[in-house]
């Protein structure tokens, strides 16, 4: 029993930390009023610019280049969509299918199909010691980015709940004509979250190819942005929210992974698509119980213009 | 045009652009290496599943025995460069250089399409007929369905399939005059993969990462435990399907949840996925256990080659290079082929790493294999 819980946590706390940082940058760029559907794009550009910049120098530093890739292709989009109030949802999808197909030709004009040569992985925090305590065990063994993510949503929460920053990129997802009487830019805080954004899901991105996997694969990040999105929506556009939601999906995946291991009578009983489906029938069931209000930012996916109401 | 007419044409534009076929090398262009006009070689056309080109697997596979093989020619930098008859030969893995001088090109241009979701995969094939290729091909059991409507559609246009027999709605094999399939008997492989795993570990606990868990992944499990079972009776196997083929992070999951369960010798048999367990059991070594993969389809042991013991190798390339070159000798029939250890279209990759007890354990699986090819032993089927 014990080992099934140790390799349930171990395995939670090792895949989730790309998507909570995808969900939080997405979560940002949304509270402040501008939709990120190009959250898989960004995700995919940082994970191929973090394992280029990998060949080159330390991973830690690919890693952020990574997200300032990531922060390269929100700049887009905050372009499009603040700069010109174009539609959000077609500017980021556009950008997922600009990722998508820059991507491959890239990886293939550079390196070849075959994905990046392997690069130096992040290291892993290996205590030989504590790796054999039962669940204690299953905190060591990863790489820093887990640990990053099970702090930065916290941050996140104190900045948006806690500071004024954090009080305007709320006001200006919500009633950004409020916050141009304060004499504020909203188009100044919108392309902060935006970028902040960026950052996020490059580094949700980088943390694939450099954590999870030793190179660039390309079919990262293969739908994971749009689990993070799920996870914001899920989470109530909140950082907390975000970061359970994430670390829900996590666990449901962890969850029916182990259980087809350790309990395989469990499935001679239950057909196995039933299990594929549990994070998501899991899911339904949550959103079932916790009712219908909106929470949605008031102003998503609206372009600011001065002169309407 | 107005606004809202442009920017809907323009994602139109883009969709078509990424979710439709996406052409990678154009039958017009010849290579840049190539004195001889390309144009006059007939073309050779292969859509590829949805892996696509870069799989390490099947789809790679199938890419070397028509681009290195029957064509002579190496993907590179985005186009076709002429490939070096050294390069030709390093890619023939141990069980194929008896047979190196039966493998020489073929004189072919390859067209190649790749198919980003499964609805592509039928008018790929349609615009493979519409270029007039000599011979069409397609990898994987998912594209049965567009073969047989387009080798119906195109009834003097040969076709090649495989990894699937053509099937009738109500499941039941069926043939066509124009398409040669091609099927593999996977369990015999698989099974000598088992019994090497079970000659192999030391914990007693042996597992399996699957894909998605259909009827031929599952003919990869039945051969596996079966070939556990046969060298080490009492050893556990603990398998596990992903539920997909190309999310490696799945992949990785399940590999480590297997690992933890204290397995030490895992089966890959998930696509991309299987990238994902490959890279669990390398790390896993780097922490200090001593764990082994074995892989499926292409020998995968230069993404780690400390902890890649064996593959079981389908030789789709063989099988692709066989079926050109019986087109261009006039000699290609429809009909269903079934490949296995006898025929060489499954072959175990060479053991390359050190083990305790090696000598001996390489012995018993040579046994077993000349046993299944004899016809002695019946690898058994789910």
């Amino acid at each position: 029993m014990l080992e099934v819980l140790h390799s349930l946590l171990f395995s939670t706390l090792d895949a989730a930390p790309a998507l909570v940082f995808a969900a939080l940058g997405a979560m940002l760029s949304e509270r402040a009023g501008v939709v990120s559907v190009g959250v898989e794009g960004m995700m995919r550009t940082g994970a191929f610019c973090a394992a280029v910049a990998a060949l080159v120098m330390p991973t830690p530093l690919a890693v952020l280049v990574g997200m300032v890739a990531g922060a390269g292709l929100a700049a887009v989009h905050g372009f499009l969509s603040i700069r010109w109030r174009s539609d959000q949802v077609v500017s980021g999808m556009a950008l997922n299918l600009v990722a998508m197909a820059g991507g491959t030709f890239l990886l293939e004009s550079l390196f070849g199909p075959n994905g990046t040569p392997a690069i130096t992985q992040l290291s892993r925090w290996n205590v030989p010691a504590l790796a054999h305590v039962p669940l204690l065990g299953a905190l060591v063994g990863h790489a820093a980015p887990t640990y990053l993510a099970l702090t930065l949503p916290f941050a996140f929460h104190l900045l948006l709940s806690r500071t004024p920053l954090g009080l305007r990129l709320r006001a200006v997802g919500d009633k950004p004509h409020a916050v141009a009487t304060l004499g504020l830019s909203v188009s100044g805080l919108r392309w902060a979250a935006v970028l902040g954004g960026g950052l996020m899901a490059g580094l949700g991105g980088a943390v694939l190819s450099t954590a999870v996997l030793d190179r660039f694969e390309q079919h990262t990040p293969a739908g994971l942005g749009f689990m993070a999105l799920a996870a914001m929506v899920f989470g109530r556009w909140t950082p907390l929210g975000a970061f359970a939601a994430a670390l829900f999906f996590a666990f449901g995946n962890a969850l029916r992974i182990g259980l087809a291991s350790s309990a395989p009578w469990l499935l001679e009983l239950v057909p196995q698509g039933f299990l594929l489906a549990l994070p998501y029938l899991l899911t339904l069931l949550v959103l079932a119980l916790q009712g219908q209000r909106g929470h949605a930012p008031a102003a998503l996916g609206t372009p600011y213009e001065q002169e309407s109401r | 045009m107005s606004p809202r007419r442009r920017i809907v044409s323009l994602v139109l534009c883009l969709l078509a652009a990424s979710t439709g076929c996406k052409k990678e090398q154009p039958a017009a262009t010849p290579p840049a290496s190539d004195a001889r006009p390309s144009s006059d070689k007939p073309t050779v056309g292969l859509v590829l599943g949805l892996g696509g080109r870069g799989d390490h697997a099947f789809n790679d596979s199938a890419l070397r025995g028509l681009e290195l093989w029957a064509a002579g020619v190496k993907y590179e930098k985005g186009g076709y460069q002429q490939a070096s008859s050294s390069e030709r030969r390093s890619s023939l893995e141990p069980d194929l250089t008896a047979r190196a001088q039966e493998l020489d090109p073929l004189g072919i241009t390859p067209v190649v399409l790749q198919s980003r979701v499964a609805e592509d995969y039928e008018p790929n094939l349609q615009l493979l007929a519409e270029q007039q290729v000599s011979l069409a091909m397609g990898v994987g059991f998912m594209l049965e369905n567009a073969v047989e409507q387009v080798a119906r559609r195109n009834p003097k246009l040969p076709f090649l399939l495989v990894d699937s027999p053509l099937l009738d709605a109500q499941g039941r094999a069926l043939s066509l005059p124009n398409v040669r399939t091609v099927i593999f008997r996977e369990e015999e492989g698989c099974f000598l993969a088992g019994a090497l795993a079970g000659l192999v570990t030391k914990t007693g606990r042996v597992g399996m990462v699957g894909g998605m868990r259909i009827p031929l992944v599952q003919r990869y499990e039945a051969g596996f435990r079966a070939g556990v079972a046969a060298t080490n009776p009492k050893a556990t196997v603990l398998v596990n399907y992903t539920g997909s083929f190309t999310d490696f992070a799945l992949g990785k999951q399940v590999g480590q949840d297997l690992l933890l369960k204290n397995t030490d010798v895992l089966f890959a048999a998930a696509g991309v996925d299987g990238l994902g367990a490959i890279q669990a059991v390398k790390e896993a070594r780097e922490a200090g256990r001593s764990v082994y993969v074995i892989g499926v389809d292409s020998d995968p042991s230069h993404l780690a080659p400390q902890a890649v013991l064996s593959a079981v190798l389908k030789r789709v390339d063989l099988v692709v290079y066989e079926a050109i070159r019986d087109q261009r000798q006039g000699r290609l029939q429809g009909g269903n082929l079934s490949l296995g250890l006898r025929e060489g279209g499954i072959a175990l990759a060479p053991v390359r790493l050190d083990f305790p007890g090696r000598q001996d354990a390489l012995r018993t699986v040579d046994a077993l294999r000349a046993r299944i090819i004899s016809g002695e032993l019946k690898v058994p089927l789910p």
